[in-house]
């Protein structure tokens, strides 16, 4: 038991900080939907008109959650609850890879078991740090929405459907881990089943029965399959329903068991998929700082790509919806002109999704410039600083392919609103051309996030990861969700995704892109001239 | 002479701590110079600010006469290094990882390939493998084989040998001797004495950031002094020799040292003694070695 106790503690203290920004991150974001519903919509008939709307165009529930009437409680459950259980679920997916194959990688978990804990304890002390992990985080939303004045019951329900999700999903960490080779491919996997499922619920409730006079949507099956329909299924303030989260949590007993299964059957440090093996010879490819770079960061290049694919897709089918169907809905409307500062319905709903496409490429491009940190901390740049390649050359080379990253996302974007538009009987091209425009914006809004996290990169090595990551998620945020919870203009326009070009009528509005473009230009020639006077700084 | 190394009073300061502190190191070009110290006294250090990828606190350091912090990539071109503790690419094979070091250092063309094969044979190295699945040894083979697969004037071994097994360190002493016969300069680090004193010409011993011993084996062995261990005589008569101290009596032998420039002078008289046996062990490098170490040592 003190063991136990031990590794636990071990646990809490490698990971409080992280978690407290998990755990404060989700927080306010559940704080943040509330003040949004209570500033844009705050009368029942705003409420209403909201809610007709998204009955009108199931589309929009791909990515929000499951409307149960009117109320303000209800609402903002409604636009933020999946969001809230996608956070628990990332949280807690890594936390269980981190503690678990991640150490068998680095060949901790070897040291810590022969030191006296066995192949269990370390195992059960995970579970148990990732059931506190999201106690922790239910705790947090319930007290919020508690505080901000919303019904008791239904702020525990909201809080417990959250943690139950993120303990489900810890369960699904843990199987992945012991069934993937490596960390970063159980946590591919996890991340994957995570947005499959949450796509799922989407899926489900998008296709769900329509009941107008009430404004609920009873969901089709596919949300039936995911745990972020069962957590949805809840209702809470609504009709306050505990039983569907009985599901979440036989599915989180269901797989920590098969978890506990495989670790028992398995020697520490072998998986069910093993390791394939390679080339004994490297491909032309890689013969340079820029074919490592490319080498290393394609995988998940290709899976922002795809991303941007999904996103351009349904930018144009949305546009079209809302073109079709709610041309004369004034809080549609609203929202959409509220975060895009525009008229024209169609281009607005476009510029909307594209505002996102900024965030996935951003997040793409950054995580370039944090893999080559990655590597230094690791130690590979090392053999790569003493070959006659010049430190120019090595943040050049992942420069370069961030660059590339950007543009693949952009271009798989246009690729997909193109579908999007295909797929249509009466495609209006001309909604093409502004989301050509406003993709090349948001590249350079991109930019500026790959440009300052090499900044970081350069100057302050240690703090690149949390700064580069910590500079997007705020972008978001502002960029994002600032304008539909009432965020001051001048504050979303710091931004950059929210401050580079869109499109009113014919009117190109380029706002602050120059701007940006001369920030990408002298950050990045800085950086590439700052690194020539920089030490090697693996992690000490 | 020439000397591809020189630094003077090099210091390095990590905060409060000196890592370095007034380091005079010179390796002679065309010679494998050992260079000996525990963990933690600055052997890393400095083949980092020799290699350009740290900079001196202050003092000075040359390599082909070239300031390594200015010019690091003119004296890369020429040097091949393998760190202490390497790590490689986890989603790469070892072969792979080869091939992209090499040619990075300008290695192409069948006879790299040739030269490839033959390390690969030579180090038993499986190529096919990803990297996250290779034990510190394989994954220090990989450097090793990339390093010795392209010619260079200069190379730098960092602890080489710390994770091979026995035969490997004797394949990795025989490329040693063809890089010496190729009249390469060798930069050995190592805290291995055996290793060291089968393969150096000279050493410099380094202790808490500074040298305090360097010259060639030679050298510095005529600084320590010699073993004896003799039978069928005792203490009193072996205490008159010339040059004679640590006298002692164990399992009924009487063991000496001699200082080793009175050799000569001891021999003679104690051959009047009257012993049945023998033996004499010169001054080894761990001698030396335990001698700047002494107070460390249990």
């Amino acid at each position: 038991m003190s063991v136990l106790v031990l590794l636990l503690r071990q646990r809490l203290r490698r990971d409080w900080r992280q978690l407290l920004m998990w755990i404060g991150g989700t927080g306010a974001l559940a704080a943040a939907s509330v003040s949004g519903v209570s500033q844009s919509f705050r009368t029942p008939a705003d409420q209403s008109n909201l809610l007709i709307t998204v009955l009108a165009n199931p589309i929009i529930l791909v990515f929000r959650g499951l409307p149960s009437g009117p109320g303000d409680a209800a609402v903002a459950l409604f636009l933020i609850l999946p969001f809230l259980a996608l956070m628990a679920g990332f949280m807690s997916s890594f936390l269980a890879v981190r503690h678990t194959r991640a150490e068998e990688e680095s060949g901790r978990a070897e040291l810590v078991a022969a030191a006296g804990a066995g192949r269990f304890a370390p195992f059960v002390a995970t579970v148990a740090h990732g059931i506190l992990a999201n106690l922790a985080l239910a705790a947090v939303i319930a007290a919020t929405f508690i505080g901000l004045g919303f019904g008791a019951e239904g702020s525990i329900l909201s809080a417990a459907a959250t943690g139950v999700v993120g303990v489900s999903a810890l369960g699904v960490g843990l199987l992945a881990a012991e069934l993937m080779p490596s960390s970063r491919a159980a946590n591919s996997f996890a991340v994957w089943l995570l947005m499959a499922m949450y796509l799922l619920a989407g899926i489900g409730n998008a296709a769900g029965v329509a009941d107008v006079e009430r404004l609920r949507i009873e969901s089709a099956l596919p949300a039936w399959l995911s745990p972020f329909g069962w957590a949805e299924q809840s209702r809470p303030f609504a009709d306050n329903e505990w039983w569907p989260l009985l599901l979440p949590t036989a599915l989180a007993v269901v797989v920590i068991l098969a978890a506990t299964i495989v670790r028992a059957r398995r020697d520490a440090g072998s998986s069910l998929f093993a390791e394939r093996t390679g080339r004994a010879d490297a491909g032309n490819m890689l013969s340079g700082v820029f074919g490592l770079a490319w080498r290393l960061n394609r995988a998940a290049i290709v899976g922002w790509a795809f991303g941007g694919l999904v996103t351009g897709a349904l930018a144009t089918k949305l546009a079209s919806v809302i073109r079709d169907t709610a041309t004369d809905n004034p809080t549609l409307e609203r929202i959409l002109q509220a975060i895009t500062a525009h008229t024209d319905l169609q281009s607005a709903a476009v510029v909307v999704f594209f505002t996102m496409l900024g965030v996935l490429a951003s997040a793409a491009a950054v995580q370039v410039i944090a893999k080559a940190r990655q590597e230094e901390a690791h130690g590979t740049t090392e053999l790569l600083w003493t070959s006659p390649v010049s430190r120019v050359r090595w943040l050049g080379a992942s420069l370069t392919v961030a660059g590339i990253a950007i543009v693949g996302t952009c271009a798989a974007a246009l690729f997909g609103a193109t579908l999007g538009l295909a797929s249509q009987s009466n495609p209006s091209w001309a909604v093409l051309r502004d989301a050509a425009i406003v993709s090349a914006g948001e590249a350079v809004a991109a930019a500026v996030f790959a440009t300052l996290t090499a900044l970081v990169l350069v100057l302050l090595p240690r703090l690149t990861i949390g700064l580069g990551w910590g500079l997007v998620m705020a972008g978001m945020l502002v960029g994002l969700f600032g304008p539909l919870f009432g965020l001051d203009r001048a504050i979303v326009d710091l931004a950059p995704i929210a401050s580079v070009a869109t499109i009113d009528g014919d009117a190109i509005d380029w706002q602050n892109t120059g701007l940006f473009a001369g920030v990408v230009t002298v950050g990045v020639l800085l950086a590439l001239a700052l690194v020539r006077r920089r030490e090697h700084q693996p992690s000490i | 002479m020439t000397s591809t190394i020189v630094t003077r009073t090099l210091v390095k300061r990590y905060g409060q701590k000196r890592a370095l502190d007034g380091l005079d190191l010179e390796v002679q070009a065309g010679s494998v110079h050992g260079f000996l110290g525990p963990n933690g006294a600055g052997k890393s250090t400095t083949i980092r600010i020799l290699l350009g990828l740290a900079r001196a606190s202050s003092g000075e350091a040359a390599v082909f006469g070239l300031d390594p912090w200015a010019d690091a990539g003119r004296i890369h071109k020429r040097t091949a290094y393998v760190p202490g503790d390497v790590s490689i690419w986890p989603n790469l094979t070892g072969g792979e990882s080869i091939d992209l070091l090499t040619r990075m250092r300008g290695g192409h063309g069948a006879s790299v390939a040739a030269e490839k094969a033959r390390l690969m044979e030579a180090f038993e190295f499986e190529p096919r493998t990803r990297g996250r699945a290779y034990s510190k040894g394989n994954r220090q083979k990989v450097a090793l084989i990339a390093a010795l697969a392209v010619p260079a004037d200069l190379y730098v071994f960092d602890e080489p040998t710390s994770g091979l097994d026995p035969l490997m360190e004797v394949t990795f002493r025989h490329e040693v001797a063809r890089l010496r016969d190729r009249g390469a300069t060798v930069l050995l680090s190592s805290h291995i004495l055996s290793e060291v004193e089968h393969l150096c010409d000279a050493v410099s011993i380094i202790r808490a950031g500074r040298i305090v011993d360097s010259g060639s084996l030679a050298e510095l062995r005529h600084l320590t002094r010699t073993q004896f261990s003799v039978d069928g005589t005792d203490v009193a008569s072996v205490a008159t020799l010339p040059g004679v101290s640590d006298v002692e009596v164990r399992d009924g032998r009487v063991h000496f040292t001699v200082a080793t420039d009175s050799v000569n002078a001891a021999l003679a008289p104690l051959g009047a003694l009257g012993v049945r046996g023998l033996s004499v062990q010169p001054a080894s490098l761990e001698d030396v070695f335990l001698r700047h170490y002494g107070e460390v040592q249990p």
